[in-house]
């Protein structure tokens, strides 16, 4: 794509923000009727592919930004390569995200022209000045970033990256700012005795942006993005290594993909955290929140979730493995004893500790911090070891118990109304079914990982790696990697966004038309999965338009 | 081949195991056949971790295969979502139909459109009088009101008594109560206190207050509940005033002195 088509997808989206604001102004726009999908699934589409591309142009730029200054410090060009072809793909994909962006509105104001007009209304600095020119200086600085590539190298370099730095300031601040209205939605500003609609009348835009779960958005979605975006950059190596007609090419995308991955899989350590104090903050705000959610109507979607994220982790450990397997002299490392025994433990202890000691409370940090690094510390002490291929084993096997006591519902039944006793864990065994059981199985799939990193790490201190010659269902591994890690944000997208219940802003703009339900998972499952795959669609077509010419040039 | 063997059968032993383990403690036979499930998952994962290694595929086979590889993620997913019970929204519809109606009432639109109803239905009535008083004469109407015909007077007090106490049940349902305060045996997490009990403490205006301001009353070992304001500070945006006369009334009924109702403790 050329600068001026470029430039022109922008200006579309541009139009389509002011116009957008402009058509909401219009008084008595009656809504239209979508056929097929119906109002809501329409909005629903276009709103999550827009979220996906968005969610890729934000998250991409940390880690190349990264990339390219370790290849600076290293003097390694595979960083500097690496961080390029990102940018390549970004390039083209920021203009989906301005293209899907403007639809995004104009099917808003098209459907639900009442509630836009009003949502407008609340945020129409943020909406007709500041996100416009975030917006703006976003498209010029990422512009700005790739085409002084080439230019700004050599000493120009440290100017470069310093480009790229603000280049995820503004970034982060535009997510930031488009988070406000968002968390807005799902917990609007309230103060104790006043009504909800009072306390909005006198309520500053700074109130409204600053409200309960702004900050854990930004920052589950920040984080979420990084694993996103290193995911795809996954996804790219696994297409050009199976593209790869060159040793030296296999080698690069090899190399790629495991870094891809390890940003991936680095990032996804702290999702599970960031994403419980989203759902903590949602709780604390209303806590009828919470059953909607792990009892209610949404339970089984977390079900869902709770599988996908166990098949995340399963597969990004399964590529650790694999990458060990191309590491010469690997079978020579060993790991103190105390790691697989800490792992078999971990699950157990840590629904004790948290059962006695429930989060926050500091006292779990005392009993869990000791076990937890006791194979950093005193390990070496221990004159008892096992071999990398058997701690990565057990690994593997706590990774299936973790995923089982994830996955282990109260009951199996779509809603707590429709509990019976042939249904429901026995009531000895509920605890299974308890939040302290949930959060140990989330920590031994992140302790897991992390053992298995640092036994990776060992292996390569101590071997060699042939880059090049991994398994090649080692790049099927990357291509599902980023597929589930899209399927999983597009379901607890739709999680997000049912949490609103009836309403469009909680509590306090009722959603009156016929679909404001909760729909079944299966109805979900379908749209996402075909959301996931336009959306994969597209990137793919992107990976090979941009990456493949470069192939014949051929690179330092 | 002898990899997957070894790996199923050991599988297979897990998977028994955890029958026999799981029936033993009485679980149902939906969680005995979910760690089989997971037994064989452990299996599955080890087959593929000892699986030799996949040959490099290039061409028009890497691209079928890679086609095939994301039909088959598809289908899993779609499935896989499917076979977990599925919350039947017919359930919940009629619920946001009744929450949402006074709201809808309430707006412009609403007002626009239930006039246009009332006139509707005053016309359909008026038409149905019409070819009554046609059909038997203007004396028939009048014998019809004196013997409690259609034309009867509306409902008796203590029919009137009956409706609010299911008025008030309803609301319990409506809003959902039962997600946090165990009611009759049923419903609660133990996130809110049990109820069955709550009319020996409060009378109908103090649970009116309760509902209306959550800080009014404090339950007695639910300190951390209170000082966290769990229960929702929103009914009295939410709820029309005779739906909380309604809900306050219905529980003032209940006095049931063998359910550890915790004591509440004024506040406000």
């Amino acid at each position: 794509m050329k600068t001026w088509q470029r430039s022109l997808v922008a200006a579309f989206a541009l139009l389509a923000l002011f116009g957008g604001a402009a058509y909401a102004q219009a008084p008595g726009a009656p809504p239209v009727e979508f056929p097929y999908t119906g109002n809501r699934t329409a909005v629903w589409v276009v709103a999550q592919l827009h979220i996906l591309f968005a969610g890729f142009i934000l998250g991409a730029p940390i880690f190349v930004v990264i990339s390219e200054w370790l290849g600076y410090r290293k003097q390694d060009p595979r960083y500097d390569r690496l961080a390029k072809e990102v940018t390549k793909v970004t390039v083209i994909l920021y203009s989906m995200t301005a293209l899907t962006g403007g639809l995004f509105i104009f099917v808003l104001l098209a459907t639900y022209p009442q509630f836009t007009t009003w949502l407008i209304n609340h945020f129409y600095l943020l909406f007709a000045v500041i996100y416009p020119l975030l917006f703006i200086s976003e498209t010029i600085l990422l512009y700005m970033y790739f085409y002084t590539w080439d230019a700004w190298k050599g000493e120009k370099k440290a100017r470069h990256i310093a480009l790229g730095v603000l280049l995820n300031l503004i970034g982060t601040i535009t997510l930031f700012v488009i988070d406000g209205p968002t968390s807005f939605m799902n917990t609007p500003v309230k103060a104790e005795g006043i009504s909800p609609q009072e306390f909005l009348a006198t309520a500053s835009l700074w109130d409204k942006i600053f409200n309960y779960s702004w900050m854990p958005l930004n920052l589950h979605r920040l984080v979420g993005n990084v694993t996103f975006g290193g995911f795809v950059a996954g996804l790219i190596a696994a297409y050009m290594f199976m593209g790869a007609k060159k040793d030296e090419e296999r080698a690069y995308y090899d190399w790629m993909g495991f870094v891809g991955n390890l940003i991936g899989v680095g990032a996804l350590l702290f999702l599970p955290f960031m994403g419980y104090l989203l759902a903590y903050e949602l709780c604390d705000y209303d806590a009828s929140i919470c059953p909607y959610m792990m009892a209610d109507q949404l339970s089984m979607f977390f079900e869902m979730q709770g599988a996908m994220i166990g098949l995340i982790f399963l597969a990004s450990n399964y590529y650790i493995w694999l990458s060990m397997k191309r590491i010469e002299g690997v079978e020579k490392v060993r790991m103190t004893i105390l790691a697989p025994i800490i792992m078999v433990l971990l699950p157990l202890v840590m629904t004790k500790v948290l059962t006695d000691y429930p989060v926050p409370d500091p006292m779990s940090l005392a009993f869990l911090l000791p076990m937890l690094l006791a194979p950093f510390t005193i390990g070496r002490f221990i004159p008892l070891t096992v071999s990398a291929s058997t701690v990565i084993k057990v690994g593997f096997l706590m990774v299936v118990v973790g995923d089982a006591i994830w996955l282990t519902p109260h009951g199996f039944v779509p809603t707590g109304a429709k509990l019976v006793a042939e249904l429901e864990l026995p009531s000895d065994w509920n605890f299974l079914a308890l939040m302290p059981a949930k959060n140990s199985a989330a920590f031994t799939l992140v302790f897991v990982t992390v053992v298995n990193y640092v036994i990776y790490n060992r292996a390569i201190s101590q071997g060699t790696i042939v880059w090049g010659k991994i398994d090649f269902i080692s790049q099927f591994v990357l291509i599902f990697l980023a597929f589930s890690a899209i399927w999983t944000m597009g379901l607890m997208g739709a999680v997000r966004s049912l949490l609103r219940k009836y309403y469009h802003t909680y509590n306090l703009l009722p959603d009156f038309t016929a679909e404001s339900f909760t729909p079944t998972l299966s109805y979900s499952a379908w749209w996402i999965t075909g959301i996931t795959v336009v959306f994969y669609a597209v990137v793919s077509f992107a990976i090979l338009v941009t990456l493949r010419p470069s192939d014949s040039k051929g690179h330092a | 081949m002898g990899n997957v063997i070894k790996k199923l059968v050991i599988g297979l032993v897990v998977g028994g195991a955890l029958v026999g383990f799981t029936r033993a403690f009485e679980f149902p036979v939906i969680f005995q056949m979910m760690f089989f499930a997971y037994a064989m998952l452990g299996a599955v994962v080890f087959m593929i971790l000892d699986a030799p290694a996949v040959k490099p595929m290039s061409g028009i086979k890497s691209v079928a295969v890679l086609v095939a590889f994301y039909i088959v993620l598809c289908t899993v997913y779609i499935s896989g979502a499917s076979m977990w019970p599925q919350y039947d929204p017919e359930d919940e519809k009629g619920k946001i139909e009744k929450i949402l109606k006074p709201k809808r009432a309430a707006t412009e639109q609403g007002k626009a459109d239930e006039l246009i109803a009332r006139a509707k239905a005053l016309d359909e009535q008026v038409k149905v009088l019409s070819a009554r008083l046609k059909d038997l004469g203007g004396d028939q109407a009048t014998k019809d009101q004196a013997a409690g015909g259609p034309g009867a007077p509306p409902a008796t007090t203590g029919a009137a008594s009956g409706d609010f106490m299911k008025l008030g049940e309803e609301q319990w349902q409506l809003q959902e109560c039962y997600n946090c305060h165990k009611l009759k045996g049923e419903g609660g997490k133990k996130r809110g206190p049990e109820l069955d009990n709550i009319a020996t403490y409060l009378s109908v205006d103090e649970i009116k207050q309760k509902i209306l301001d959550p800080k009014s009353f404090m339950a007695e070992g639910f300190e951390k509940e209170y000082e966290k304001g769990k229960m929702p500070d929103k009914y009295k945006d939410l709820m029309e005033e005779k739906d909380v006369v309604a809900l306050a009334s219905w529980l003032g009924t209940f006095k049931n002195t063998s359910v550890a109702t915790p004591k509440p403790i004024k506040k406000k």
